[in-house]
């Protein structure tokens, strides 16, 4: 494809659908990278040595790409906060980043238990075809609601349900709500927890969670990882209220 | 030490989180260096913390300065 050439000595190739390089002096001296996810959503990432670079990729970006385009920052990058608020990128929604205990003298979850009738199913317990029948349907459900705009792409697809990452709650024999833990590094996360329709409300989510740290706890994690997004009053409440801190806080902007 | 069309690129070791969303890393030749994460990285809700191994682009404008590009999973 062919570059153009702006001021400054910045030339801009796009070298595939999706990727986009600045030029100087022939350095790349920035990248851009635009992607669909599973929810049809197209999200945007520049990566620039000078903020000539950035406004240029973002030039060539935003006059290739359909809109709407998504983007995450970390509130604290002031300055790539600012080089995407002046391509005329607006917040969308906030995230916290929690750092959660995992000793129950410290998330006060020792004396939970679960509602009459619902027993917690530990890691890698649960029965594979009734998970995924679960998952399927709380997927449904979600989708029917409030939809999946919130979540992590990472929680749109899962091509592999390993049952060893989930402690599962269960009522008269059907499974009913879920807690998904992955521990792809030092620091355990918290990647989903999701409770049927009918049976929200109860203490489900709050015991899978009084179960997930207890377990985490007695292989000697001592923190876990959980993001929530800010207007979700009952997850910020429900992890606040067993002493999770804040680490961190992404937004999500986006270009209408 | 590999130079791609990324640039220079390093393997380094987190030392410890820094406020504005960077990192110090120690890289292998024994320099430290500033490095923000890649938008990919963020993208993906790929975590970094102290002590993680990573990849480190190096500024061609400012060899003390840095992007994470990707993060080693031992």
């Amino acid at each position: 494809m062919n570059p153009v050439e702006f001021s400054h000595a910045v030339l801009i190739s796009r070298v595939a659908s999706g990727q986009w390089h600045a030029l100087e002096d022939d350095l790349v001296v920035g990248r851009g990278e635009a992607s669909r996810r599973p929810d049809g959503r197209v999200f945007v990432s520049i990566d620039a040595w000078h903020g000539a670079a950035f406004d240029r990729l973002a030039g060539a970006m935003l006059a290739a790409l359909p809109r709407p385009l998504h983007t995450v920052v970390d509130e604290a990058d002031l300055d790539l906060t600012v080089q995407w608020r002046r391509a005329g990128f607006t917040t969308r929604r906030r995230e916290w980043e929690y750092a959660v205990p995992t000793d129950p003298r410290a998330t006060g979850l020792d004396s939970a238990v679960p509602p009459p009738g619902v027993t917690i199913k530990a890691f890698g317990s649960a029965e594979e075809a009734p998970l995924r029948a679960l998952d399927s349907t709380i997927r449904d459900e979600v989708a029917a609601g409030p939809g999946w705009q919130d979540m992590p792409a990472e929680v749109l697809v899962l091509p592999v349900l390993d049952p060893s990452k989930y402690a599962v709650a269960a009522h008269c024999g059907q499974y009913v709500g879920l807690l998904r833990v992955a521990m792809v590094t030092r620091l355990p996360r918290i990647g989903l927890i999701a409770v049927r329709a009918g049976h929200q409300r109860r203490g489900i989510a709050r015991a899978l969670l009084a179960h997930a740290l207890g377990a985490l706890h007695h292989i000697g994690k001592e923190t876990a990882s959980a993001e929530v997004t800010e207007s979700n009053v009952a997850a910020t409440a429900l992890f606040e209220g067993i002493g999770a801190r804040h680490i961190g806080r992404n937004l999500e902007l986006v270009l209408r | 030490m590999s130079r791609s069309s990324n640039g220079i690129e390093l393997e380094g070791t987190v030392l410890e989180c820094l406020r504005n969303a960077t990192f110090r890393v120690e890289l292998q030749n024994g320099h430290k260096v500033l490095a923000h994460i890649s938008g990919k990285i963020r993208k993906n809700y790929i975590k970094i913390l102290p002590y993680d191994r990573v990849l480190v682009e190096l500024s061609p404008y400012d060899l003390t300065r840095g992007r994470i590009v990707f993060r080693y999973r031992s």
